[in-house]
């Protein structure tokens, strides 16, 4: 049989000048792409697969399924990174604000207002659980406060509420949930942490914290709590993080 | 899905949990350099990271329904006396040996990387699950010993993936570049194979001159 001499120079109809052609082209534009957010034109589809991602996640979602802690492993104590948004650390002044009160309302049959009192008198829970940050690190810590529950029985959440917002003092952080995340059996309303009573570096006076959600969506220095028909976004969750945010 | 998980790693290059050590990453809390990372902060990088998320399984399942269905598979489960035929296949490249080991569809070492791919690919997608869901799905975060080793089978997995891919572009441009074109079109001229050409990396690119076929025997 004969063979084709051409056929050795080329390889397969493309020659080599036309591969290192393309091999330059198609690494100009990965190296173009480095760490740029992508194309404007991908921000639509990015947020339609976010969409959908909920969908599942929140199919996925089960109140049965709980954090647990594994074996041997640590608190993280002092270790546990203080986050806020305000230029210093949020501390709320009474002398300029008054006495701290939760303000549970929104689509309830009985707003309720609760001191530290109020809240600390109510079923007291304590859940050594993981904390997810969105940044990949996890902490184990005991938080100790009322199930969100509890609070949610005692004001009378109307059927129309499907999502509920925690708003805040820290600036105008808050984020909002859907309901399911929070009416699990591990979402506190937490006002102690690692057995001592939370600080301002966590969130005084009081907090939300479920292992249920990353980091993120559980909102410090609470102030309100508003049950709500629709979502109402959030601090991060409208700066581009998922606005689901669970585990 | 490297550059944006890269990324996203960036935000925390470390494995230990807060207030702990972690035994296995000599780099801990150094960062990726910039220019290997894709979506610009972590929120984009997540969110290129959970869309592509789909087409990569989605691409994944349609390789292995289609790699079983044609019977393919057959060329890439591990096989007794595979390890010597890759042994035999690296004294080859070493110039310890001097006749390509003969082969299959595919050497011995190709066979061991094609395989382990689809290994490391899964791995990869079901730790990237356990972390995704460490709460709702805690049994598959658990099987892999929880959420902070998770993460790492998830990071080694990706540099598997990497590697044996670097490995296997650079081969195809070095050893068999008559692949190319086969790759898309099917059918590969055996004339050209690296056993038919003796071929080490940029040895033996062209094919051997056939001896000019014996004149016809006189009748």
């Amino acid at each position: 049989m004969k063979i084709d001499q051409n056929e050795f120079v080329t390889l397969g109809g493309i020659d080599r000048r036309e591969f290192l052609a393309w091999g330059g082209i198609v690494s100009a534009a990965f190296l173009a792409a480095c760490d740029s957010r992508g194309p404007k034109s991908a921000e639509k589809l990015l947020r339609y697969a976010e969409r959908k991602n909920r969908v599942v996640e929140r199919a996925l979602f089960r109140h049965t399924s709980m954090d647990a802690v594994g074996p041997g492993a640590y608190d993280a104590g002092n270790k546990l990174p203080s986050y806020f948004i305000s230029r210093t650390v949020p501390v709320w002044d009474e002398s300029v604000r008054g006495k701290w009160a939760l303000e549970v309302s929104g689509l309830v049959a009985n707003p309720l207002r609760l001191t530290l009192e109020d809240l600390q008198r109510l079923p007291r829970v304590s859940n050594r659980v993981n904390h997810y940050c969105v940044e990949g690190w996890t902490a184990v810590e005991t938080w100790t406060g009322c199930r969100f529950s509890d609070l949610a029985k005692l004001a009378r959440v109307s059927p129309e509420a499907h999502y509920v917002d925690f708003q805040s003092f820290d600036d105008d952080y808050h984020e909002s949930w859907d309901l399911e995340s929070a009416m699990h059996r591990q979402t506190v309303v937490a006002y102690g942490l690692d057995g001592k009573m939370l600080e301002p570096a966590h969130g005084a006076p009081a907090r939300v914290y479920s292992p249920v959600k990353l980091g993120y969506k559980n909102t410090k220095y609470l102030t309100k709590i508003v049950f709500m028909p629709r979502m109402n976004g959030g601090y991060w969750s409208d700066m581009g993080y998922e606005w689901y945010g669970g585990t | 899905m490297v550059a944006s998980g890269l990324r996203i790693f960036n935000a925390y290059p470390a494995f230990a949990r807060k207030g702990e050590m972690f035994c296995c990453y000599p780099f801990e809390h150094k960062p990726i350099p910039r220019w290997l990372t894709f979506g610009g902060w972590l929120g984009g990088a997540r969110n290129w990271h959970f869309a592509m998320m789909w087409v990569l399984v989605v691409n994944g399942l349609i390789y292995l329904a289609f790699v079983y269905l044609h019977g393919e598979w057959r060329d890439l489960v591990p096989r007794k006396g595979d390890i010597r035929d890759s042994w035999q296949m690296v004294k080859f490249y070493a110039f310890k040996r001097k006749d390509h080991p003969h082969q299959g569809k595919h050497n011995a070492l190709q066979k061991t990387a094609y395989f382990l791919l689809p290994v490391a690919g899964a791995v990869a997608v079901m730790s990237g699950i356990a972390i995704w869901k460490p709460v709702q799905l805690s049994v598959l975060t658990n099987l892999l010993g929880g959420y902070v080793w998770a993460r790492y089978w998830h990071f080694m997995a990706m540099l598997v993936i990497v590697v044996l891919s670097v490995i296997h572009v650079f081969m195809v441009f070095a050893v068999d570049p008559y692949s190319i074109p086969s790759m898309i079109t099917g059918n590969y001229d055996e004339r050209n194979s690296p056993e038919a050409r003796n071929a080490r990396p940029f040895y033996h690119l062209f094919p051997r001159r056939q001896p000019p076929a014996p004149p016809p025997a006189a009748t």
